[in-house]
């Protein structure tokens, strides 16, 4: 694909990929053919700051966990009051990350 | 990140060291006290119980042979009570095997309840307990 192109992408979605990924997504998206583009235009990414905000709000809930797609996690999350609280209060340094690796798993699955 | 089969496992084996030691405690040091086995931070900022309140009171209710009784407390306490005797032994013997059927076990549940028709019904139920928990007042 075009460096411009890239380039575009990866001012407007960085935010969304830990920092060490995005070298290699620009990598990858360079040697990508171009009629993925319209495809990767169109993927929707987690916003990590919203997470961090229901992580606050509704952490003990499992509510976060959820909407990242970590079913599992959230029922265990429900099931016991947010792992007795602590498992909530290590969620919020833990959530921004883990919502980076779901967008990273998201753009590969297409690239 | 999908979990990996290590962290799922060292995960549920912390969670259900806690778990056991957290019903062993409130079951034999803290009976007098009802007031001091709430350590639910939803509770106590808005004092209102939140889905999984009374859990503690259910399974030790069902520990002491009351079904009834534990699930008018709380009937999550039954599918934890459930999850609780089931996994200890499948992780062990994953541990023993070196098998991973746990691990794939878990990945299968969470893209059946990924599910519209599957989960939608489930938040409905959750919702219900919970409405249930406010007015039973846990």
């Amino acid at each position: 694909m075009e460096a411009q192109r890239v380039d575009m992408f990866i001012m407007a979605n960085g935010k969304f990929f830990e920092s060490h990924q995005v070298a290699i997504v620009r990598d990858r998206l360079l040697e990508v053919d171009d009629s993925k583009w319209s495809v990767i235009q169109t993927l929707q990414f987690k916003n990590p700051t919203t997470m961090l905000i229901v992580s606050l709000l509704a952490g003990s809930l499992g509510i976060d966990r959820f909407m990242i797609g970590d079913t599992g996690l959230g029922i265990g999350k429900l099931l016991t009051c947010g792992g007795l609280g602590v498992w909530a209060i290590i969620d919020l340094f833990m959530i921004m990350g883990a919502t980076r690796e779901k967008n990273m798993e998201k753009l590969q699955t297409v690239i | 990140m999908t979990i990996s089969s290590k962290q799922l496992y060292l995960l549920l084996g912390v969670l259900l060291i806690v778990g056991y030691s957290w019903i062993l405690y409130s079951g034999t040091i803290m009976q007098s006290s009802d007031s001091a086995l709430e350590v639910c931070i939803f509770k106590k900022v808005t004092s209102l119980p939140c889905p999984s309140c009374g859990a503690t009171r259910s399974v030790s209710s069902i520990l002491k042979g009351d079904f009834i009784q534990g699930i008018i407390t709380n009937p999550l306490g039954l599918v934890i009570s459930v999850i609780m005797l089931i996994t200890p032994a499948w992780l062990i013997g994953d541990l023993l095997t070196g098998k991973k059927t746990l691990h794939q076990f878990y990945l299968r549940a969470e893209k059946v309840l990924n599910k519209k028709k599957v989960f939608i019904p489930l938040i409905v139920l959750i919702l219900c307990n919970w409405v249930w928990n406010i007015y039973k007042n846990l």
